[in-house]
């Protein structure tokens, strides 16, 4: 009986291999009428909505033609920067102030201070809160694309895009070396930087981190340069990073959480200090498909403030009320 | 009783090896699974710094060298086999020359050239004068039918890739019995008839196509032809080398041929002694039992057998004829000229349908669609004759093999059968008669 079982399934395989080349040779219509090599994500885009713990509670509109990057002060003013200047608004969303500059803003950083360093496309650029500009930093080189800018005490950190690079200066715009180009000796792997999405942010303890993009993840590095973990996988589903290079921007959250967002499946996810996926912030179906750049920013109240180029808005989102239970 | 310890301790032996084998196999396919849901990055890197994505480049031929030098390793191999098989009646040599095989035809040629696919490429070049069939393609498909007419299948045994690939994996072989075998076997006549229809209309190389274990040996098996080749190398477990036996068109050819091969193994060496050890032995069910003449047929049952054989062969033959001239234009819906006609005629049937690449490509081309036309019912045309002959063919199988199984065939000894046999040498191993036994009595 046993080996008449054994003889019937190993025969239904068997038939099943000659039954599929059958129905693909004369009934599989050769992808109809679908481009089998179109770029076409869809069915990448449809994810698990209950993943997703929060809501969009608010959101305005800039009152620039392009806006870039996104980041707060200690007492939540929001400053956004774009082509051709710079704005300040108050927690609730209020514009308080417009400041125009000659070009346009890659990213912004206020310090501890309230100093606003604009990184231009090959320079950073040092404003005070009523829109005077206190200096100019050299220029990092004509290749450089200056994509993110983070001050820690004495030091500033600047991504650079272009060279595939991190400088640390310090506040008197002193350059001290370069971060993060490769160094087996080291083990540097060095940034892989694809397209020009390359963030940096201070973790709760002071620490560097920095995205190696083409890597899909996050590097964690010393005052020094050196390279003391890191942690982030390429994958389609939840917990990985997608695409080629991902996370395009990231933010830190005051219990060193990490916030990221994705390009090409546009995604917005939590992350624990440890690098554990936790939850969704917001999926592909928030967003106009092809939206890049989603800078973000967490105030003290650990709202996530998502900046949203495609609308041109500044996106606010808390967690869902039956998740937080009020 | 040398021979009974011999039997004895081969036995543990190969239970030890199976065990190892299954291992490796184990392993070597949890990497392929790896592979086979591997994802593509995307999008595309759009940074500007000047970088020129390069062409797409066409891999360049094999070099004219290199593809003698696999002609003669080929011969090498064919010849090495076939003295282990034939004369030196070794089975773990069989063993070890397939592993060779499988490393070099199989993972290092990334099984192509192929001797199975081979037969393509030879009609092709036989119907379309334009195509010139590379020698070594000739070499490939000629020199195992030349070594099968001398010897018997020894390149199944172990030169063919897919041959070895799926020996490794037949860890419990059962019997299918012989009316089983015989249905399942006509699968193969189709295949082959099929194939070569395609090829010589120029539709399509289906042999290439669904060829299961290319995607294995070149580490990039698509989910699906993973699954494919997954499926038959489970059910090859059970059955043993199923894709040789109830798929593989080459076979047919090399089933033919050795019939009529010069020297073909035989079980014992000597003279049989009816032990009945092998009896069981072989895991392609190839091996004929005796047949004695205790109560022959009458005169009378053999003549009226003759007539309805006669009547009945030239009967499938028509019959396979005309069934399949009737779904000649299902056959030639394979064929990318029909297809692009059947699209262009046929209005889309919803709203949202965009047009297929074929129509894209070709509106692009500028050529008139009568031209389309014209060509597809020239393709037509082919498959009809085409259809015809390959039903013939098939109801002509299908009617001798339906006379083989009426006909008794009388013998007295364990024989393999020379057309079915994959010349493994593994009953060689269940024999207990030595070369030279020859005063060893009857049981």
């Amino acid at each position: 009986m046993k080996r008449k079982i054994i003889i019937f399934g190993a025969l239904a395989l068997l038939l099943l291999v000659i039954v599929f080349i059958a129905w693909d040779l004369f009934f599989n219509k050769p992808a109809g009428n679908e481009n089998p090599y179109a770029y076409d994500l869809k069915s990448l885009r449809s994810g698990d909505s209950t993943q997703i713990l929060f809501a969009e509670e608010q959101h305005f509109s800039t009152g620039l033609p392009a806006i870039h990057g996104i980041a707060l002060d200690k007492s939540d003013h929001i400053f956004i920067a774009g082509e051709n200047g710079f704005e300040i608004y108050d927690p609730a969303g209020k514009r308080e102030a417009a400041i125009p500059i000659g070009g346009t803003a890659n990213c912004i950083h206020v310090d501890q201070a309230g100093q606003i360093y604009l990184g231009m496309q090959d320079h950073v650029e040092i404003y005070d809160q009523k829109g005077r500009q206190l200096k100019t930093w050299n220029t990092c080189g004509e290749d450089a694309i200056i994509t993110s800018i983070a001050a820690e005490g004495k030091d500033v950190y600047i991504a650079d895009a272009g060279n595939k690079v991190v400088y640390q200066y310090d506040v008197t715009g002193a350059f001290h070396k370069k971060i993060g180009e490769k160094d087996p000796s080291r083990k540097i792997p060095g940034f892989v930087v694809p397209s020009p999405y390359f963030d940096l942010g201070i973790g709760r303890k002071g620490e560097l981190w920095v995205v190696n993009p083409g890597r899909h993840h996050f590097e964690q590095y010393n005052g020094d340069g050196d390279i003391m973990s890191s942690w982030g996988e390429a994958g389609m589903s939840m917990d990985g990073f997608c695409g080629c290079c991902n996370p395009s921007n990231f933010a830190i959250f005051s219990d060193g959480s990490f916030v990221t967002s994705e390009k090409g499946i546009e995604r917005i996810k939590i992350y624990g200090p440890d690098g554990v996926f936790k939850c969704m912030v917001a999926g592909p179906g928030s967003f106009v498909e092809g939206t890049r750049g989603l800078d973000l920013a967490v105030d003290s109240k650990n709202r996530i403030l998502v900046l949203d180029p495609e609308k041109n808005q500044v996106r606010i989102f808390t967690l869902k009320k039956q998740v937080t239970g009020k | 009783m040398i021979g009974f310890t011999h039997f004895a301790s081969s036995r543990l032996h190969g239970k030890k090896s199976k065990r190892i084998v299954f291992l490796c196999l184990m392993l070597f396919f949890s990497i392929q699974f790896l592979d086979a849901l591997a994802v593509q990055r995307f999008p595309k890197p759009e940074f500007e710094s000047g970088y020129v994505q390069p062409e797409t480049m066409q891999p360049a031929a094999r070099a004219e060298m290199l593809q003698i030098a696999d002609v003669i390793v080929l011969v090498i191999m064919l010849s090495v086999i076939s003295w282990l098989v034939v004369k030196k009646r070794s089975r773990l040599g069989v063993f070890a020359a397939s592993v060779v095989s499988l490393a070099y035809f199989g993972f290092y040629r990334q099984g192509c050239i192929c001797s199975i696919g081979a037969i393509q490429n030879v009609t092709l070049a036989l119907f379309n004068s334009s195509y010139p069939a590379p020698l070594a393609v000739i070499g490939f498909f000629i020199l195992p039918l030349i070594f099968t007419l001398f010897f018997g299948r020894t390149f199944c045994a172990g030169v063919c890739p897919f041959g070895a690939i799926q020996d490794l994996v037949a860890f419990k072989p059962q019997k299918l019995g012989t009316r089983l075998n015989a249905v399942l076997g006509l699968i193969p006549y189709i295949y082959l008839g099929l194939a070569i229809l395609y090829a010589a209309t120029g539709s399509d190389f289906i042999i290439c196509r669904y060829d299961p274990f290319v995607g294995i040996f070149r580490f990039n098996a698509s989910f699906a032809m993973f699954i494919f080749a997954g499926t038959l190398l489970v059910s090859g477990i059970f059955i043993a080398r199923p894709y040789c036996r109830f798929l593989c068109p080459y076979g047919v050819l090399l089933n033919w041929i050795s019939r009529f091969s010069w020297k073909h193994i035989t079980i014992t060496p000597s003279t049989c002694i009816q032990c009945r050890l092998c009896e069981d032995s072989c895991p392609y069910d190839a091996i004929d039992l005796p047949v004695t003449g205790t109560n022959p047929e009458s005169r009378g049952t053999t003549i009226r057998k003759l007539i309805l054989i006669s009547l009945l062969v030239p009967f499938f033959t028509v019959l396979g004829g005309w069934t399949l001239s009737t779904v000649h234009e299902t056959l030639a819906s394979v064929n990318g000229k029909v297809r692009l006609a059947k699209t262009l005629v046929e209005p889309a049937s919803s709203v949202n349908q965009t047009e297929t690449i074929e129509v894209t490509a070709f509106k692009s081309s500028g050529k008139p669609v009568a031209q389309v036309y014209a060509e597809a019912s020239r393709v037509l045309k082919q498959f009809y004759t085409g259809s015809w002959i390959l039903g013939c063919f098939l109801g002509l199988v299908f009617g001798i093999t339906l006379a083989y199984r009426m006909v008794t065939k009388y013998q007295k000894d364990y024989l393999p059968n020379k057309g079915t046999c994959l010349s493994c040498t593994r009953c060689v191993d269940y024999c207990p008669v030595r070369m030279g036994d020859d005063n060893l009595p009857a049981i």
